[in-house]
């Protein structure tokens, strides 16, 4: 095995104390904090959907102000976007995408340093707005004008903090996409990359395509709060409706920022629990750029409701319709290269399979509501939260957990509790779909969202939904108690504790990694 | 055949990488024929073109439908 060797011949010290982690330049630091952060703001986020969950247990009003329910809502969404999933996923990155390509590093390393440290001042502003007069934004994730035009300071924390949270992801796209163009070991051609890799360039270019233009878009409502323009105000000249369109042109390419590392992830973890190669590994990349560029034309299908020419409803559902293809066929490259496999199901494969199971289900729900007349019916209701939730949750969240199941050995060089682990699957899973898959039928029944008391013939869905939310909450505490586990007490990993792993971090590194790895970058031949 | 004709694709080379490309699926053989011939530059025209050619075929499907 090809270990980490020291060109100059000696051991790099590097900081220690709180300085380690303040002035970290080392990529595997800096993903550890990203992780820790994003793992944060998921409790913090959590915790605010607990709240509106709490609310929503029964009909009436029981604990919050409408107000202060609806900036539990839009905090959360906001949190849970931008401070849980998001930097999670540039977190596997920092950790993964060197060790994946034999890179000593990232390419920008105090760059990458910033781009975290914009993050807590982000949060800050963000969690804080909670504590100024008039309270955190209230207008929902999208802060749609004329709400959001309206709003008090909270507003304006929100947009700062926004625009920081833009500033950090271009920046940690600009290095993931230098690194890996400029930063692969010999052999490693773009077409030998793992799919994690692959997935994290094209999220890449989205991220840098479309976050400067939700910073366009939140500067114009800033001047619009307060220098007098009128981008998106009616009694100025402007239109609430741009808004919505420019908003959207960066929100859809975004949520596919968020699903395609999870792609990434599960494309790495089912072939080493599956015992094969990735089936079709170059029609899962062609199917990666596919979405990725389908995702920048079909944004105003979230508008249906809005008001647009029957042309242009046609459009976007045709558009929308057809990202169902390159998906469909990552699905059918998934499951194809679990056939007649070796498997086995570890804590990470079985929230893999559950990520293809439950995000299938998330894709069919997209397609009903891509449909216009569906959509002009289901619009608002809890039938696109349920959605988006199978896509996000089970979708995003659940392959990040078996991302960090599957990493966890070769980070701390400790094996987790299995049988926790896979207590963690399964509690998720069961509270999972006891809160969103009831709420299909609420929002089919008619029920809108974000709003705090409902009609009493939605009372025992919501009932249902509040206890498998509390239940999902509470197994996620698991989660922090199997890492806590693992790192102080986990029995001590071997170099290769998955037999079917493939890549370089398995087969060129020890375990754990050493704190500088590839300093000689190794020679790929495969 | 010299040198200098291998790296050379064709635009229906070009194009049926790019159309493949779009739905996601591609031959091992022809991939690979692909990665020898087809340009960084090439590919990019190639899908700039594709997506324009997209787009415009959604319209008119858009307006053959609403007609």
């Amino acid at each position: 095995m090809a270990v980490v060797q020291d060109v100059h011949g000696h051991v790099h010290g590097h900081p220690t104390g709180i300085m380690r982690w303040i002035g970290a330049t080392n990529h595997k630091d800096i993903g550890t904090m990203y992780l820790c952060f994003s793992l944060t703001m998921l409790f913090i986020g959590g915790f605010l959907i607990m709240g509106v969950r709490a609310e929503l247990f029964m009909p009436g009003m029981q604990i919050f102000e409408p107000e202060v329910f609806n900036s539990f809502t839009t905090l959360h969404g906001l949190i849970m976007v931008f401070g849980a999933i998001m930097p999670a996923f540039v977190g596997f990155a920092n950790w993964q995408v060197p060790m994946m390509i034999g890179a000593p590093d990232m390419a920008f390393a105090r760059m990458n340093n910033w781009s975290f440290w914009l993050l807590p001042v982000a949060a800050s502003l963000l969690i804080g707005s909670f504590f100024v007069p008039g309270g955190a934004a209230a207008g929902g994730w999208t802060f749609y004008p004329p709400l959001s035009t309206q709003g008090g300071l909270g507003v304006d924390m929100m947009i700062f903090a926004i625009h920081i949270l833009g500033a950090s992801s271009i920046m940690g796209a600009i290095n993931i996409i230098t690194t890996i163009l400029n930063m692969r070991a010999p052999g490693m051609t773009l077409m030998k990359m793992p799919m994690f890799v692959w997935t994290w360039l094209i999220t890449a270019y989205l991220l840098v395509l479309v976050m400067p233009v939700l910073a366009g878009t939140v500067t114009m409502l800033l001047t619009d709060r307060h220098f007098g323009t009128s981008f998106f105000n009616a009694a100025g000249g402007g239109d609430p409706v741009l808004f919505q369109h420019v908003f959207w042109f960066f929100g859809h390419p975004e949520v596919y920022i968020m699903i395609l590392p999870s792609f990434g992830i599960v494309s790495e973890v089912i072939p080493t629990f599956a015992r094969k190669p990735l089936f079709g590994y170059s029609s899962m990349v062609y199917a990666t750029a596919s979405i990725a560029i389908l995702s920048c034309i079909v944004w105003a299908h979230h508008m249906f409701s809005v008001g647009m020419p029957a042309a242009g409803q046609l459009f976007f559902m045709y558009a929308t319709m057809l990202i169902a293809v390159p998906t469909g066929v990552k699905v059918f490259n998934w499951t194809a290269t679990m056939w007649r496999g070796s498997m086995t199901f570890e804590t990470p494969m079985l929230f893999a399979i559950g990520f293809i199971l439950l995000f299938v289900i998330g894709g069919f729900s997209g397609v009903v509501c891509a449909l216009v007349p569906v959509d002009i019916q289901v619009q608002d209701t809890y039938y696109v939260i349920a959605h988006f939730h199978y896509v996000l949750v089970s979708g995003s969240l659940f392959s990040l957990f078996a991302g960090a199941y599957y990493w966890l050995p070769k980070w701390s060089g400790r094996m987790y509790d299995e049988t926790l682990g896979k207590w963690h699957f399964w509690l998720s899973m069961v509270f999972f779909n006891l809160t969103f898959f009831v709420q299909h039928f609420l929002g089919l029944a008619g029920m809108p969202r974000r709003i705090p008391d409902y009609a009493l013939q939605f009372a025992d869905f919501n009932m249902i939904s509040s206890i498998g939310a509390f239940g999902f909450g509470l197994a996620q505490l698991l989660f922090v108690y199997i890492v806590i586990k693992c790192l102080r007490s986990g029995e001590k990993a071997p170099d290769m504790p998955w037999d079917g792993a493939k890549t370089l971090e398995w087969t060129h590194l020890p375990t754990p990694a050493p704190y500088h790895s590839f300093e000689t970058p190794p020679v790929v031949k495969f | 055949m010299s040198d200098g004709d291998i790296d050379k694709a064709t635009v229906m080379q070009v194009a049926k990488a790019v159309f493949f490309s779009f739905i996601g699926i591609r031959k091992q053989g022809d991939l690979e024929n692909d990665a020898v011939k087809i340009t960084l530059l090439q590919a990019v025209i190639g899908g700039i073109v594709g997506c324009l050619i997209f787009i415009a075929g959604l319209i008119l499907l858009v307006r053959i439908v609403t007609s």
